[in-house]
């Protein structure tokens, strides 16, 4: 299947400057600074219809447009690399052996928002991640791709480096801010938003590693051609995240509208042991889970919203028949209780009750009644914290709720799981 | 009936003195020798801005922003004294929520 960020199959091995070019690597960035306008470099990726990829799938055109609108300066950039999402690795491959690829984004990121200075903020666990990324600048700076007058132009860009605590939280937007301020990784109330009061309160745009891979293929190719792969709503490709529950677990790179089934079966060679799936989980701990009948399901954005649950940064997980959902929603409410970062009253309360419940379910206590508590206390807590983590447990739980009630109810009256 | 002290022993609430609270709760109790009241810490009951909170369940009463000067007045009201209506500040909504919850048992 052929892929944008992987043509030719999932990259094996590291690949340096020499190799990146001959490929086609930084011509985006000499095409751009040889005679497109940042409005024009922003047009061209608003009509691909490039969306971020770390969870929330917003527009990369509209993000850019609100930091490059704005006249307060200085502006800049921040690649987010924190990557702390349960089973992705996407971002972490595409640094250890794509990083040019990467670099080359965040510099054309820089010039279409008129940023000076771009911030590469990555999880502080990897290290072979980090060593590429700088052993890239180096090269990258002595071909004359940044630094002082990129290629002869006007456009100058400072890079460095911020390590990325591996905590949950620290890979929400304005917590990176906060840390490449060097304070403790806690989410800022929004709006406003980083794009327009961002680092040091300035104008500053920051990006997912996937979301900014995919910049210099499209501006080398083109939008017409970059539509060419997935759907109208949702154009491109995705990497998506296999675990152990396949028989070849790791990460694939698939046109958005694929199957979920091709997903599993195709790349990820069937479940293991030939199991039947019971649920799956399209987009990491925060999404709903879907019934086994939906695997024909295609994945994009507006697919997996019809269906009721969300792509995310596309961690697909499986639970087959033979698991118990409610040790599964315990196990990501637990989750959510240690990773809620404490500052919003609300998100504690929610997180910590809801784990509480659970585990009480689990034991076999507070019957009936204490089932329809749970969406009381979702919604009860609803858009109360500064960041969408005390969203996040809500949709997982009551879909599990909804699908699977039977292995809730096994729980009140006889305190076990079904299977054991 | 046997009534229990629920004490919110999460982070705002303890900042503002809950474990003091809690601990001279205990020991009220017992030097009255109170052996149907109980004395429990619990997770939070979403009204940290207005904590330290204690429930008095399934009385339900609800203690906000107490002081220990209070714990007077709220071991009198468990003795059959009248309520202590200053400390009655918590929003009826988040008080049914908390209620239902607790009245299934998750304490």
């Amino acid at each position: 299947m052929q892929g944008i960020l992987f043509p030719r199959g999932v990259v094996e091995g590291r690949k340096d400057l020499t190799e990146y070019r001959s490929g086609g690597g930084y011509n985006g960035l000499e095409k751009v600074l040889k005679g497109m306008t940042p409005e024009t470099l922003i047009r061209e990726i608003d009509e691909s219809g490039l969306r971020g990829r770390g969870g929330a799938g917003f527009p990369t055109g509209k993000k850019w447009a609100f930091t490059q609108e704005c006249s307060e300066q200085p502006h800049y950039v921040v690649l987010n690399g924190g990557e702390d999402e349960p089973g992705s690795k996407k971002d972490r491959l595409l640094m250890e052996n794509l990083p040019h690829l990467v670099i080359e984004g965040v510099i054309l990121a820089a010039y279409a928002v008129g940023a000076s200075k771009a911030y590469l903020y990555i999880n502080s666990q990897y290290k072979t991640a980090r060593d590429s990324m700088a052993q890239a600048l180096m090269e990258a700076q002595e071909a004359g791709y940044w630094g002082e007058k990129i290629l002869g132009s006007n456009f100058s860009l400072e890079i460095v480096f911020v390590a990325a605590p591996p905590n949950y939280v620290a890979g929400e937007d304005s917590a990176a801010l906060e840390v490449i301020e060097d304070k403790q990784p806690l989410p800022r109330q929004k709006p406003p938003f980083p794009a327009t009061v961002g680092l040091f309160g300035k104008p500053t745009t920051v990006n997912n590693v996937e979301t900014l891979a995919n910049v210099p293929p499209i501006i080398a190719n083109g939008a017409k051609w970059y539509r060419s792969f997935g759907t109208p709503e949702s154009p491109g490709t995705m990497i998506f995240s296999l675990n152990d529950e396949v028989n070849c677990p790791g990460i694939y790179e698939l046109p958005f509208g694929s199957s979920l089934r091709s997903l599993i079966e195709e790349c990820g060679d069937g479940v293991k042991g030939g199991k039947t799936i019971k649920a799956i989980l399209p987009g990491g701990p925060s999404s709903a889970f879907l019934p086994a009948d939906q695997i024909d399901l295609p994945l994009d954005h507006n697919s997996l919203r019809a269906a009721g649950s969300s792509i995310g940064c596309g961690v697909v997980r499986i639970v087959t028949e033979g698991t118990c959902i409610v040790e599964e929603i315990l196990r990501i409410a637990d989750f959510f209780a240690a990773e809620s970062c404490g500052q919003c009253p609300a998100c504690r309360m929610e997180t910590n009750t809801l784990a509480a419940m659970l585990k009480k379910v689990q034991q076999g206590q507070g019957g009936q009644p204490l089932l329809e508590q749970f969406s009381k206390i979702i919604s009860f807590n609803k858009g109360k914290g500064f960041c969408n983590l005390i969203n996040m447990p809500g949709p997982p739980i009551e879909s599990a709720l909804r699908l699977f009630r039977s292995d809730f109810e096994f729980h009140l009256a006889n305190g076990r799981c079904p299977q054991n | 009936m046997k009534q229990i002290f629920l004490v919110c022993q999460n982070v705002d609430c303890k900042s503002r003195g809950s474990e003091q609270l809690m601990k001279e709760l205990e020991r009220q109790v017992a030097e009255r020798g109170l052996s149907d009241v109980e004395v429990r810490s619990y997770i939070c009951f979403g009204a940290c801005q207005d904590g330290p909170n204690i429930v008095l369940y399934p009385e339900k009463s609800w203690y906000a922003g107490v002081k220990m000067e209070d714990l007077k007045d709220i071991m009198n009201h468990l003795a059959g004294g009248p309520d202590v209506k200053r400390l009655d500040k918590i929003d009826a909504s988040l008080k049914e929520l908390i209620y239902q919850l607790l009245d299934t048992g998750v304490f």
